[in-house]
């Protein structure tokens, strides 16, 4: 990018791009930790805590009450979060703009390799995607259909993916190659 | 060196961003105390069998609440939890009652004895942030103190409660979880008594 290139940053450049990278490779360990105590990992745990509760009984419109016996085995053992619509509004917002904000920077770096335009142009887009694709999915999870929770899962993988390219090259960039003279 | 020093600039700018972003508008993570079945179980001691009913209210019926209560019911659909014994007689109810705050969601489960009192209440979920307020009055039981209330007693903070946490954001929190064991108190008292009781 205008000659500016990660080789060619001035150390304590470097030094920023470096921590920076390793401080957001930190925070995507304690979000994946998160997700997987809170949440879980798997397509039945996003569904179980995004999904619209489903009625227990057959109470139709129009319908003011209906009754059927439970085996109380069906009743969650697990203290699990499941994810209301108020909640789901908190989590958007605040990961749209952390996420994006995160991708833009991790675009910021990625700019200044020296790869090719079509290939940065194509992982730099990863995290950007994948945040989209999470919280998009989260969405349409609760309330178009439910095997969209599928989307969540590729979304947060995307954005991972993104980031480990986007980390991979820059780390590559930044400290083992050498600069080219033309 | 000139576009090195702007896209330094843009750098670090952009980090600031994130950190004050994230800084201010974190989102708190739930703290979920109780599962469900737990809190069924607790507070139907005694049932052989377990229903689960679940009741729409009429407009009129929230007209009802509304006036007598000053808070409308907006949930289209309520469950309860039924607990019986051999003979089919009710044993208790439970029903999980949730507030939204700015600190995040307050979960009560309310368990209800067929007269219409409380016969137990227990927080089952709230947030990271919310919880060190809670915490010590949870720590007292505080809310064994409406079992026995029905609907129409008081569910104001007892002097106990104040003096345990005379901060405002435990007694605001406290006030909410008791609010909330009252709700469940009215829907079991308009949607299940005044409809004819517990009866299979």
């Amino acid at each position: 990018m205008n000659g500016i290139t990660l080789t060619r940053l001035p150390f304590s450049a470097k030094v920023f791009c470096t921590l920076f990278l390793f401080g957001i490779g930190l925070g995507c360990l304690a979000a994946f930790a998160q997700a997987a105590t809170a949440i879980g990992l798997s397509y039945d745990d996003v569904v179980a805590s995004l999904a619209p509760e489903t009625p227990m009984t057959h109470l139709g419109h129009g319908q003011f009450s209906a009754e059927r016996e439970i085996d109380i085995g069906q009743l969650s053992s697990t203290a699990k979060v499941w994810i209301r619509t108020p909640l789901l509004i908190q989590t958007s917002h605040t990961h749209l703009f952390g996420q994006t904000l995160i991708a833009g920077l991790l675009g910021l770096i990625l700019l200044l390799s020296s790869r090719g335009e079509w290939t940065k142009a194509a992982i730099l887009a990863l995290p950007f995607v994948g945040t989209m694709l999470d919280i998009g999915g989260m969405w349409l999870t609760r309330f178009v259909w439910q095997p969209f929770a599928v989307l969540v899962l590729v979304g947060g993988s995307t954005f991972a993916l993104g980031y480990c390219l986007i980390a991979a090259i820059a780390f590559y960039e930044l400290w083992l190659k050498r600069e080219e003279h033309v | 060196m000139k576009s090195a020093r702007v896209s330094m600039g843009l750098i670090v700018g952009l980090a600031l961003i994130i950190g004050v972003d994230v800084s201010l508008a974190h989102i708190t993570p739930p703290v979920v105390l109780v599962s469900e079945r737990d809190a069924v179980l607790g507070m139907t001691g005694g049932s052989t069998r377990f229903f689960v009913r679940e009741v729409r209210l009429t407009s009129d019926e929230r007209d009802v609440i509304e006036r007598q209560w000053g808070w409308r019911p907006e949930d289209e659909v309520y469950r309860f939890y039924l607990g019986r014994d051999e003979a089919g007689q009710l044993v208790a109810a439970v029903t999980f009652l949730t507030e939204y705050t700015i600190h995040g969601p307050v979960r009560v489960a309310v368990g209800i004895g067929p007269d219409g009192k409380i016969k137990g209440a227990h927080v089952v979920e709230l947030t990271e942030e919310t919880y060190p307020w809670l915490k010590p009055l949870l720590d007292q039981d505080f809310t064994q103190d409406y079992i026995g209330r029905d609907s129409r007693a008081s569910f104001g903070l007892g002097e106990r409660v104040r003096r345990a946490s005379p901060e405002s954001m435990p007694q605001f929190y406290a006030q909410i979880v008791a609010s909330l064991i009252q709700r469940g108190a009215i829907l079991f008292d308009v949607a299940i008594l005044k409809r004819g009781g517990g009866k299979a």
